[in-house]
């Protein structure tokens, strides 16, 4: 299948949306390499959908280009760029049938009945529907209509896939079966994928890189770990899993690293924000780089800390706690035994200084 | 049906339950009353006049004015020949001393029919006796031929009325071709509508903001507010021979009304198809503008995407969703056309082709054979059901989805 199919790279030259006075995308410079797996996330009204709706030809940019494998297509419409689009609520024709259905951009293409019908159902095939080409979409499940709409956008050879949030309508087994699905086809067919998102967890496992937009603006683009272990941002550190929040003042600075004093006592952690002395700082540090202090190779930094809840999550446990300056404090303990179970009341918490990010102070995820 | 029975039963219990036995029983009633005496009656009647055939003139009526002619005729000669021998014996008698006389009878037999032998003195008074009489005898010849000719044709016309197909099968060639004709135009007023309506219901239905919409329906409903023969009638003013579009055309120097230079309008049908189209607009928009509404407009955004032309997104996406609203709007576009009688009688009547309603209504309202008329509207009725069908099968559209 993967012979004509090819990704190419989508760049956003100084691309911005106004509608009247409001500004869904600021001024914008982005580049998606050919056949990337590219997810762009944030929160509802963010603005990721629109960029989407720009590359994909359906909105025009107030201000910049969009230049898809090298080719400036700003004032083409969508049916005149190598995209296809997958809509968040599929969008599948319901009149016609399955196999119509993956046909139909072959069809505008004037390919001839035969060899549309052999196009549809290998393409069927590839998205393991065989033999469901005669049935209506409403006869299909969830996550066949999903892969019928993959299909179909898919029989265009398309050299950019865009995909607007297209696992939110399905629960939460299918929705990861479908996450390895689209990896899967997406790496079987080289295509470049656009993929808009606000949950974290699908950008996470399935993008080779990660855009975090909020309010119109794209606050960080990097590969996957880094969007997660190195995060720009105060809200990108909050809105991309979670974390722990101490606010403070920068206290000192010293090799990369800066000591933040805080309500629950003075820590350390590294200087993300390249921040100077006496200035407002938060500091970030991860409910899995937590741990119990009270044994040996005590970590650099330490607070003692009520606890107010224990949920076993299975191969893990949540434990709540509540520090000297009331901050919330999450910590994720390994279920390695029965231990977790005798925890309770005041604790000796602590965590290396290697695990904590001081940033600016800024505006955080709101949860 | 059983289960829609169930629905229908279901309603009427909560129509009680919700508005007491009184007032339930009070809707109810209405309503039957409203089905029974506005619809179901009237219609009866009108289906059972247009089975029954009324003799009209013919060749019994024409038998019965000769028989009374030749009755009267005889009667006048009978009274002349009296007349005639009174004088002939009055003039035996004495010599004119009764000439006053004489006179009066004159008079009084020239009152009757024209009897030019008297003033005529070339012939005796036994010459005319003797013509009359040889006349008369002629005449009750023929009068007894014609009387039984009269009771038989009588008898035969008799036979015939009452229930029959009669009405139906006198319709004449013209009035037949009228009745195919009116459908023809018919069909061709939907589908101008239609051809009209749809971008029009298209672009209402996708507009994005809510005002604008809104602001579109309400410049489509307000010409509504007008009467309909008022509307009709502005075409009227539009169309005539000196009217605002000639008058347009003369300001334009097309047309020159000084040299006398008019174009007809009215004398043609495109005259008439364009007030229908523009009378019955809304009833072609409206449904078709609901059913679009309810597209999802990501469906029209996924077929220009995978890279299809308007053309196509319209053929293959929109229209087989707005299928149900077209049927509908082509049903009732049609039944109004066919059944207008304002449109085609008072845009430039006489002067474009008949129309079938015209021919109806002739026969209601000055033939006054109002059994014909019925038979007429009947035959109007039917064709337009089977033209519902024809639409329904077309467009492999049923009931339910139309009633939706």
């Amino acid at each position: 299948m993967s012979d004509g199919l090819s990704g190419n790279d989508v760049e956003l030259r100084g691309v911005s949306m106004r509608f009247g006075d409001f500004t869904a995308v600021e001024e914008t410079n982005l580049t998606v390499e050919a056949g990337e797996f590219f997810s762009i996330l944030g929160p509802s009204g963010c603005g990721k959908t629109t960029i989407l709706r720009m590359v994909s030809g359906f909105l025009q940019p107030t201000t910049g280009q969009v230049v898809i494998g090298g080719t400036d297509m700003t004032a083409l419409g969508p049916n005149r760029r190598p995209t296809a689009l997958i809509f968040q609520n599929l969008a599948l024709f319901p009149l016609m049938t399955v196999r119509e259905n993956v046909a139909f951009g072959l069809e505008a293409r004037g390919v001839s009945k035969t060899e549309r019908r052999r196009r549809a159902d290998e393409l069927l095939d590839l998205v393991a529907l065989r033999g469901q080409g005669d049935k209506r979409p409403t006869e299909l499940s969830g996550g066949q209509r999903q892969r019928v709409a993959v299909a179909r956008a898919l029989a265009v050879e398309p050299s950019v896939l865009l995909l607007d949030e297209p696992l939110s309508a399905l629960d939460l087994k299918l929705r990861q079966h479908m996450r390895a699905e689209l990896k899967t086809i997406q790496r079987k067919t080289s295509i470049t994928f656009i993929y808009i998102t606000h949950d974290q967890g699908e950008a996470l496992t399935m993008s080779d890189r990660i855009a975090v937009m909020n309010r119109g603006r794209i606050e960080q683009v990097a590969r996957t770990e880094e969007i997660y272990d190195r995060p720009a941002t105060p809200f990108v550190a909050t809105f991309v899993g979670e974390q722990n929040v101490f606010r403070g003042r920068v206290a000192g600075v010293a090799d990369g690293f800066a000591q933040v004093e805080t309500s629950s006592g003075r820590f350390t952690g590294l200087n993300a924000g390249s921040l100077s002395e006496g200035e407002d700082a938060m500091m970030f540090v991860r409910p899995e780089r937590m741990g119990l202090a009270n044994g040996s190779g005590a970590p650099a930094n330490r607070l003692s800390a009520q606890i107010e809840r224990r949920d076993l999550e299975g191969p893990f446990v949540n434990v709540f706690l509540r520090g000297r300056g009331d901050e919330e404090i999450v910590m994720h303990l390994t279920n390695a035994g029965e231990a977790w179970r005798s925890l309770t009341g005041e604790q000796q918490i602590g965590f290396q200084a290697d695990d904590a990010l001081v940033m600016r102070s800024g505006e955080l995820a709101r949860d | 049906m059983p289960w829609s029975c169930a629905v229908e039963n279901w309603r009427v219990t909560s129509l009680l339950r919700s508005y007491g036995r009184m007032l339930g029983g009070l809707f109810v009633g209405l309503v039957a009353i409203w089905i029974v005496g506005l619809i179901v009656l009237p219609q009866i009647k009108m289906i059972e006049r247009a089975f029954i055939y009324e003799p009209k003139g013919g060749a019994a009526v024409q038998a019965q004015v000769d028989v009374d002619r030749i009755t009267q005729r005889l009667f006048t000669i009978q009274y002349d020949i009296k007349d005639l021998e009174k004088q002939a014996a009055e003039g035996d008698a004495g010599a004119g001393a009764y000439a006053p006389g004489a006179k009066i009878g004159e008079d009084n037999t020239g009152s009757g029919v024209a009897t030019p032998s008297i003033s005529g003195a070339s012939q005796t008074i036994e010459e005319q006796i003797a013509a009359l009489k040889t006349e008369e005898a002629e005449l009750q010849i023929r009068l007894v031929a014609l009387e039984a000719d009269e009771l038989r044709l009588k008898a035969e016309q008799e036979a015939a009325a009452g229930y029959s197909f009669r009405n139906f099968t006198t319709m004449n060639e013209i009035h037949f071709k009228i009745f195919v004709l009116t459908l023809l135009y018919s069909f061709c007023v939907t589908l101008i509508c239609f051809v009209v309506c749809y971008p029009i219901a298209y672009t209402v239905a996708q507009t994005t903001s809510r005002e604008r919409a809104a602001l579109l329906m309400l410049g489509l409903i307000i010409p509504y507010a007008i009467n309909e023969l008022l509307r009709i009638f502005a075409w009227v003013m539009i169309l005539a021979n000196k009217g605002i579009l000639n008058a347009g055309l003369d300001a334009i120097g097309v047309l020159d009304f000084s040299e006398g230079e008019t174009i007809r309008w009215v004398a043609s049908n495109g005259a008439v198809f364009c007030v229908m189209v523009y009378a019955y607009i809304l009833f072609m928009v409206f449904p078709i503008y609901n059913t679009i509404e309810t597209l999802d407009r990501n469906q029209i955004e996924a077929a220009r995407d995978l890279g299809a032309s308007t053309w196509r997104i319209h053929r293959r996406v929109v229209l087989p969703h707005a299928k149900p609203g077209v049927a509908v709007g082509s049903i009732m576009t049609f039944m109004l056309s066919a059944g207008s009688i304002a449109v085609p009688g008072l845009v430039g009547p006489g002067l474009h082709p008949d129309w079938f309603s015209q021919v109806i209504y002739r026969n209601f309202f000055e033939a006054g054979d109002w059994n014909v008329g019925s038979a007429y509207s009947l035959a109007l009725l039917v064709a337009c059901i089977i033209f519902i069908l024809i639409v329904m099968s077309v467009f492999k559209v049923g009931i339910r989805q139309i009633a939706r």
